[in-house]
């Protein structure tokens, strides 16, 4: 049974379509523009297009988050504050490592931080919430 | 906050799923008010009251309150 309501899994159907069409503009402009496959504009008009991709992807996640369940809504601000958090922590914390002399990391590092605590904390959120099929 | 809701439901012989979908939204809200696990906002709280044709205080009281 689909958990969602027909509005929410339309919100979010949108939203995933838009946040793919960004990734696989962004990974064909990574392999392109590391491999020197394309021009200097050619490249930055790429990387535009991603970048509006992501916006667009970014805006249409906060209007299914507006329109959401709000049993949903609180699932998922839940998820993106314990993400965020976690974002801060790892990475202000690994600062400190660093001096100690832990190897240096870069910024996408921590964004692979926050993305999978965003994703484990939704998946928790969905398990503490989910439903039983009635008797 | 402790409330009728899984009673009120009961009596009127709807699912979950139906009063999801008078209420516009997932059963998993609605399976989660009726279990505690979840306080409705208030402009839930006062559909759910309004939906059952009953006062909000008739559907949800404190915590330790009959």
């Amino acid at each position: 049974m689909n958990p969602l309501t027909p509005r929410d899994g339309r919100n979010f159907s949108i939203f995933s379509r838009w946040m793919l069409a960004a990734i696989l503009t962004f990974a064909v402009a990574t392999i392109l523009i590391d491999s020197d496959s394309i021009p200097g504009a050619a490249g930055w008009a790429l990387t535009v297009a991603t970048v509006v991709l992501m916006i667009v992807a970014m805006r249409s996640y906060v209007v299914f988050l507006r329109q959401a369940d709000e049993l949903l809504r609180k699932v998922h601000l839940e998820a993106l504050a314990l993400a965020f958090g976690a974002g801060i922590i790892s990475m202000m914390g690994y600062r400190l490592c660093e001096r100690l002399g832990a190897p240096k990391l870069d910024v996408n590092d921590a964004s692979l931080v926050m993305l999978i605590c965003w994703m484990l904390v939704q998946w928790h959120g969905w398990r503490r919430y989910s439903v039983e099929e009635e008797s | 906050m402790t409330n009728r809701l899984r009673v009120l439901r009961a009596e009127r012989r709807w699912s979950q799923a139906d009063v999801a979908e008078r209420l516009g939204v997932s059963r998993q809200t609605v399976n989660a008010i009726e279990t505690g696990k979840y306080d409705p906002s208030l402009p839930l709280a006062f559909s759910i009251a309004r939906l059952f044709e009953l006062k909000i205080e008739e559907v949800f009281s404190p915590n330790g309150q009959p």
